[in-house]
């Protein structure tokens, strides 16, 4: 399975609304009684757009991606998804702000006892999808990320490269308009490496904006003039990797 | 990257593709042993109300059977008043009852079947030829259009002196004073049956949604709401519970029918000792353990989804 024939197959996503997709305005969190571990940190992302998220290991990479996903709530400072403040957030808008992005955690966070195919395909069944609708979507799909021969195995069977793959495959399922990914290049080889972050220009291209954490600077190197959101010191620097 | 288009592919349960009750539970990870523990309690819970409702509509059914019996027919008495004639009596009590509608036949028991009727307590015939004997007038009563009995009774004792009629009312009304005791019982069997399963329900779904809250917390990121996620544990639990009440049911049922072979095999033998009319299980008992099932799987479904509304809140 090569990535040409991968993108040939790619699905277009709609046109998107403009309008940021998440702000940050002088976000502090702090994990119990200590230090702050994220100080004053504001920026924005735009529709459609690619970035890296960056910095030492333990600077508040993934303390970061929690906060957009709404798994932690900032200490102080505002943040909002889609437009909307989310200290107002109630359940039901939570639910739908989450899916409206995709998310590829760190430690795949696949679910043991669903195949390949319904793991992939929980996004869609979750919002109440009939299996009819969707099954010849996600197979499309498994099929572009190189998985169409292990659409029917549980994740115990899967390697590392490819659980990875099932886990991008299933936050992109639901055609996301933004796309979280924690060090998904973390676990595998750089070849695969290479290989998934083309993955994510594509997934790009077709309108989805990014935001990878990762460590790696040579994995950045590879895509000219992304972004930087580059942690240290507990504070975020923007590079705009233009120069 | 390698092909392993080579390994097999896991077989999906058929069943699943035509019942959806049957689907593999997609979300909720169980403990198979807990399961199992659920269903067994719930089947001996199941089992013990189908049976105490089963005893109640026994004897809901032969009781009625035997009002129905005991109102098809009343006696008339007539006591010797000193020297009147009773065969005048007789006839006069005879010709009201005759003349009632809903009186379908009358029997007067001559003066030597009174007695024979009295022989086991009073010794043989001609020992009692002289003591004043009452007699008795049997009537048969129209079932379809039954006379109003203490109108009737009230026109034979205005009439005749001594005569009273005897309708068996103590007896229908305490019958079904018993019918009603027993109704009750297995009611509240019912009750409890119900409540237990909904607690230990609870308690399984605390522990489900504990064991299962990496998942909970997926399904959350994903994109599922708190319905969703209910609706999952719901299903499961449902579904054990009708399990449950399958087999504590079914075992009931299984016993309700033998005893149903067992009786209607004696029955000639019954009526033989003047028990005809006594109530086999039937259709409606067998509906109503079908009823118990269901109820079973509802209490359980609905205890599990309200235990994961309160208690999601707190996971997240
Ligand atoms: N749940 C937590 N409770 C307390 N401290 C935490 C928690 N998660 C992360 N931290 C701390 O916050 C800092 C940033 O962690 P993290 O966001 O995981 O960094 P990164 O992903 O960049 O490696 C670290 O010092 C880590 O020890
Ligand atoms: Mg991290």
């Amino acid at each position: 399975m090569t990535l040409k024939k991968v993108e040939s197959s790619l699905p277009t996503f709609a046109h998107r609304p403009l309008g940021e997709l998440v702000r940050f305005e002088n976000v502090g969190l702090r994990y119990g009684v200590g230090a702050e571990t994220l100080t004053d940190v504001s920026f924005a992302i735009e529709p459609q757009s690619f970035q890296f998220l960056t910095g030492a290991s333990g600077t508040g990479k993934t303390t970061l991606l929690r906060l957009i996903m709404q798994a932690l709530k900032p200490t102080r400072g505002m943040i909002a998804l889609f437009g909307q403040d989310t200290s107002q957030l109630d359940k039901e808008g939570l639910t739908s702000l989450r899916r409206r992005m995709g998310i590829v955690f760190q430690d795949f966070r696949l679910l043991d006892h669903l195949t390949t195919y319904e793991n992939v395909a929980l996004p869609l069944k979750v919002q109440g999808r009939e299996e009819a609708t969707y099954r010849a979507e996600v197979s499309e799909l498994l099929n572009w990320v190189g998985l169409g021969d292990l659409m029917h195995v549980t994740p115990a069977v899967l390697s590392g490269g490819e659980k990875q793959r099932a886990s991008i495959a299933r936050a992109l399922v639901a055609q996301p308009e933004l796309l979280l990914a924690d060090e998904p290049t973390g676990n595998v080889d750089p070849s695969l490496a290479r290989r998934l972050l083309r993955l994510f220009v594509e997934m790009n291209r077709s309108g989805t904006a990014i935001l990878i954490a990762t460590h790696d600077l040579s994995l950045m190197d590879q895509i000219d003039g992304a972004r930087r959101l580059v942690l240290a010191d507990r504070r975020l620097h923007i590079e705009s990797g233009h120069d | 990257m390698t092909d392993r288009s080579g390994i097999p592919r896991t077989p999906r349960f058929a069943l699943s593709r035509l019942v959806p009750l049957f689907q593999r539970d997609p979300m909720v990870a169980a403990d198979p042993v807990t399961d199992k523990a659920l269903i067994a309690v719930i089947a001996i819970m199941t089992f013990l109300a189908a049976m105490t409702a089963g005893a109640a509509q026994f004897t809901a059914s032969t009781t009625s059977r035997w009002q129905v019996l005991m109102a098809s027919e009343v006696t008339v008495q007539l006591k010797p008043q000193g020297s009147r004639p009773i065969e005048t009596d007789i006839v006069r009590a005879t010709d009201i009852l005759r003349g009632t509608t809903g009186v379908s036949s009358v029997k007067v028991f001559s003066r030597e079947e009174s007695s024979k009727l009295l022989e086991p307590w009073l010794g043989s015939a001609s020992a009692i030829e002289s003591l004043p004997i009452p007699r008795l007038i049997a009537v048969r009563i129209d079932a379809d259009q039954p006379p109003d009995m203490a109108a009737l009774g009230k026109a034979v004792a205005d009439s005749v002196p001594g005569a009273s009629l005897d309708d068996h009312r103590n007896w229908t009304r305490r019958l079904s004073r018993i019918s009603d005791l027993f109704l009750l019982v297995s009611l509240s069997a019912l009750v409890l049956v119900l409540t237990a399963t909904g607690l230990a329900i609870v308690f399984a779904t605390r522990g489900a949604m504990a064991g299962n809250r990496e998942i909970i917390e997926v399904l959350h990121f994903i994109g599922a709401d708190d319905r969703y996620i209910a609706t999952q544990f719901q299903r499961h639990f449902a579904v054990l519970g009708i399990r449950g009440g399958l087999i504590g049911g079914g075992a009931a049922l299984i016993l309700l029918l033998a005893l149903r072979i067992a009786g209607s095999s004696s029955v000639g033998l019954l009526d033989a000792n003047g028990l005809s009319g006594l109530a086999l299980p039937g259709s409606e008992m067998m509906a109503a353990t079908v009823l118990v099932i269901v109820l079973v799987g509802l209490v359980a479904g609905m205890a599990s989804r309200i235990t994961v509304y309160r208690t999601i809140g707190r996971l997240a």
